[in-house]
């Protein structure tokens, strides 16, 4: 008790050095982070995953049915009942999500999820990947990020790449991702993305920030992200991040630097990257801001978002398995297992206002930098 | 007049089986005639009904359901409702409506709320707490006492239908859905009286001449101390009607009228059918839509009522209201810091010296209601500004106009649409009109179809400068302030304030018109000022001509 006051107090002493703002310079471009998620590269699938022996929800069904000890042929046709009811009978599904045994007893695969055999997922022996050569130690584990040509740490895709779960290609995100942002940026409170410079036009060196601000997003006329929206940071600290960065040739990289947003759930609670790389295109036509974060998580953070949510994810323990198998980073020192795993997220931003409590507005969008042309959209409407 | 379709003969004669009598009202006010300047009776209109729903039952009864569509007439809706009838289908209309909020009413959570007795046996009828009910809440639908005629007909229909249903409240929910499809809430009646004042003549009754000063000032039946000044008589002397006139203008209440008239006069019926291309003008969104009504109306109450200012001024002012998603689409930063979740709220903004969004014409009130889903029209704007703000005519274009210059805006060579629209004025038909229009809405092109600000189209700068009446101008700013001192905007919003009060337009030789001009200009085209001089004159109590003499 008295090491976490002692741990307020420094945090509430070191307030004002984390507001610092940066060196008073020309202009700061704001963004709301408008799409948040695994960077997939999943076009290659058959490359990736040859064996494609992971199923989708319903053979993960039957093999959690086998799992209580149906056969498969009485598992196939309890499926096949539950299609047309729509629900297996709920005896059933308790004891399918109770089948992790913990002290002899059953308990909730969901919190339980390491009582539960490894289905051993297939995982993904592509060579192609996005994200950052993190400095990973071994050379096997290496994918090639299909722009940049360089090495890539990414052992969370190698998890995940072969899960129905994942199999998205951008905009598209991955279904329990997308399912969680399109429940979350209605209600929960936003990510902004702030780059300071001399003159953010010409290529330099640039000082990032990145925030959580008290409003959530608002939806445009085509259910994307409204642009040019004012938001006002949070005033707590735990979700101010500010980076070392410079902008060439329009790609805009970071020093790396270890970096945590508060999330809210059902999407994932925090954002909590270690060694964070960025590679971010900020020249785009419509001002908006695409590109990759890269870097360490805590798997079992990560892995809280699938299991929390029983019923939601059929591949969820498939998953728990494969991070902890496939983490490469911060082994524990009583056990060897590693804590942390190598990943990379794709990000885009939409241009936004953002101002601090006080209402000064620190940060204006970002210009558009083509004039789009106005169409005719009624020809029946006189002059 | 009001005019009353056969299908309501059929809805009476069906109503019947539930004991819902409709009024005899609906054949016998249909015979008399009246004179085309003064109406006999006025439907209300779709934000009157809501308002008299609102005031007499509170904002926790919901009205959900479509009106029967209104009609424009001299540019305005209010001269409309004096022509207006109810078809077939408005007639279903308001029956729906009428059974939604009827059930609404005598519903177990609000019952205790609007009917005064409880039933000794709620499974049957129970007269005398059905005549309490109707007695009292239909002295506020009617905007009058209801006679004891009338009474009857409403507890007897409503023990026809508590019997049938073995439901006490069923019952009045049928007599209050009787009155609701009256004509007698339904149309504003005007009837008259023999004036004792001038013998032969006569006057419209205390009661109409209630409901005529409250919808004007307020866009609402009478309260009960304005019906109590017509029941008393004291509403048709001048200290009488004064002293109304004057409780009336200074009740937060007048917002509701000032917020009627304009959204008449600038024509925001016409966002029913508005509709933007999404992928062109995001930003523009249901809510935006809504809310920019919303602003344009906080916009002059704020100004005309809370700060009594110079109506001339609304064309120049840089202090609005906004939200979070109306900031967006004029792009400009607007910090809430309440707390998420909360809805967006409205708030007071002033735009910077200089910036060109100041006034009415710079919100998307007008330049996006004026504007085709895809692109701008500095016709369609500026035609608008001359029939809505100036009082002037524009002539219909002829039916075989050669539209292929204005629609093409990726045109290589024509680039603006000032560049288009010069390519359309070289056919000498197009030319008379597009010379009275266009110079004026072109002064409004650096507002997009969607009301976003730009400097460029096509990549090419924008040149904004026209001409008014004589006077050269550069941009929306320079049009508001030429506007500003032209006399025709304070002489048209006089003259619709009259019309919105009379049923229809001032004639020029009028001595009481000549009377509310002067007063409006001595008071600095203090718009309240006029409001109030309207209603003390004798422009809302007209009496039809065939009615002025006393029989």
């Amino acid at each position: 008790m008295r090491l976490t006051k002692i741990l307020r107090w420094s945090l509430g002493a070191a307030l004002p050095l984390c507001f610092a703002v940066p060196a008073m310079a020309a202009e700061t471009h704001g963004y709301v982070i408008s799409w948040f998620a695994t960077a997939t590269h999943a076009a290659d699938f058959a490359t990736n995953c040859p064996e494609n022996r992971n199923g989708g929800r319903t053979e993960l069904t039957i093999r959690a049915l086998i799992d209580i000890g149906y056969t498969r042929e009485e598992a196939l046709d309890m499926v096949k009942n539950a299609a047309v009811s729509t629900a297996l009978p709920a005896d059933v599904t308790k004891k399918m999500e109770n089948r992790a045994i913990v002290n002899g007893k059953p308990q909730s695969i969901y919190n339980y999820p390491e009582a539960v055999h490894d289905p051993n997922l297939e995982t993904v022996i592509g060579k192609f990947a996005y994200g950052f050569d993190l400095g990973g130690r071994t050379e096997a584990n290496k994918f090639e990020d299909p722009d940049t040509r360089q090495k890539v740490d990414n052992q969370l895709w190698r998890a995940v790449g072969c899960t129905e779960s994942f199999r998205a290609i951008p905009p598209v995100m991955p279904y329990p991702e997308e399912l969680a942002w399109n429940l979350m940026i209605d209600t929960a409170p936003a990510w902004v993305f702030s780059i300071t410079g001399d003159d953010l036009s010409k290529d330099g060196k640039v000082t990032v920030t990145l925030d959580r601000v008290t409003q959530h997003m608002e939806r445009d006329a085509s259910g994307n992200v409204l642009s040019n929206m004012t938001y006002v940071l949070e005033q707590g600290t735990r979700s101010h991040n500010v980076l070392q960065g410079e902008i060439k040739d329009g790609m805009l990289s970071i020093t790396p630097a270890e970096i945590y947003l508060e999330g809210e759930m059902p999407y994932y609670s925090e954002i909590a990257i270690r060694n964070t790389h960025m590679r971010i295109n900020t020249r785009n036509p419509d001002a908006k801001l695409v590109g990759y974060w890269g870097g360490y998580i805590n798997w079992t953070r990560f892995i809280y978002m699938y299991t929390s949510r029983p019923g939601n994810n059929a591949d969820s323990i498939g998953l728990y398995h494969a991070l902890k198998r496939m983490a490469d980073s911060d082994p524990d020192p009583k056990t060897g297992q590693n804590r942390y795993i190598s990943t990379t997220w794709r990000m885009e931003a939409t241009p936004a206002y953002i101002a601090k409590a006080d209402g000064k507005i620190i940060a204006s969008p970002a210009p558009r930098n083509t004039t789009v042309p106005e169409k005719v959209a009624d020809a029946s409407v006189r002059p | 007049m009001v005019k009353v379709s056969r299908k309501s003969l059929a809805l009476a004669a069906s109503a019947a089986v539930l004991g819902i009598a409709l009024p005899a009202f609906y054949t016998r006010a249909a015979d008399t005639a009246a004179p085309a300047e003064v109406a006999l009776s006025l439907r209300l209109s779709p934000s009157q009904y809501k308002q008299s729903m609102a005031d007499i039952f509170g904002p926790a009864i919901s009205i959900t359901g479509r009106f029967e569509p209104e009609t424009r007439e001299e540019g305005l809706m209010a001269i409309g409702a004096a022509k207006a009838n109810i078809s077939d289908t408005g007639v279903e209309r308001y029956d729906d409506l009428a059974r939604g909020i009827s059930i609404q009413v005598v519903s177990a959570q609000h019952r205790e709320t609007f009917i005064p007795c409880t039933p000794q046996n709620a499974k049957t009828h129970d007269d005398a707490c059905t005549r309490a009910f109707v007695s009292n809440i239909g002295r506020l639908i009617y905007r009058r006492a209801l006679t004891e005629e009338e009474i009857q007909s409403k507890v007897k229909a409503a023990a026809y239908a508590a019997d049938t249903h073995r439901d006490f409240y069923a019952g009045m929910s049928a007599a209050l859905a009787d009155m609701l499809i009256s004509p007698n809430f339904l149309f504003r009646q005007r009837t008259t009286e023999a004036d004792p004042e001038h013998p032969g003549q006569t006057r419209l009754d205390g009661i109409s001449k209630a409901t005529a000063l409250s919808f004007f000032l307020w866009n609402s039946a009478p309260d009960d101390m304005l019906l109590k000044a017509a029941e008393t008589g004291d509403i048709h002397s001048k200290e009488g009607l004064k002293k109304q006139v004057d409780r009336m203008v200074s009740s937060p209440a007048v917002e509701g009228g000032v917020r009627a008239f304009f959204s008449d006069m600038l024509g925001f019926s016409e966002f029913e059918t508005l509709s933007k291309d999404p992928q062109f003008f995001p930003r523009y969104t249901l809510k935006v839509k809504d809310e920019s009504q919303e602003q344009t109306l906080r916009t002059v109450v704020d100004h005309l009522v809370r700060r009594q200012g110079d109506y001339r001024d609304l064309f120049t002012t840089p202090h609005t209201y906004l939200t979070r998603s109306l900031a967006a689409l004029y792009d400009v930063p607007l910090v809430e810091t309440t707390d998420n979740g909360e809805p967006q709220h409205w708030q007071a903004y002033t735009y910077p010296a200089g910036d060109p969004r100041a006034g009415l014409l710079a919100q998307a009130s007008f330049v996006a209601l004026w504007s085709p889903a895809g692109r701008t029209s500095p016709t369609g704007r500026g035609k608008a500004l001359r029939e809505l703000i100036l009082c002037q005519t524009v002539p219909p274009p002829p039916g075989n106009v050669d539209f292929k210059f204005v629609q093409d805006t990726s045109n290589p060579v024509y680039k603006t649409t000032r560049d288009r629209l010069t390519a359309h004025r070289s056919e000498a038909m197009c030319a008379g009109c597009h010379k009275i229009t266009d110079p004026i809405g072109l002064a409004l092109e650096n507002f997009d179809s969607a009301g976003g600000y730009r400097t460029t189209e096509n990549g090419v700068a924008i040149d904004t400068s026209g001409e008014l009446s004589g006077a050269k101008f550069d941009g929306p700013i320079g049009l508001a302030k030429v506007l500003h001192d032209d006399p025709s905007v304070t002489n048209c919003v006089a003259k619709k304030t009259f019309a919105f009060g009379a049923g229809h337009m001032p004639k020029s030789d009028d001595p009481e018109w000549q009377l509310i001009q002067k007063k409006f200009t001595d008071s600095k085209y203090n718009f309240v000022e006029l409001l109030r001089q309207v209603a003390l004159s004798q422009v809302l109590y007209s009496v039809p001509s065939s009615n002025a003499k006393a029989p």
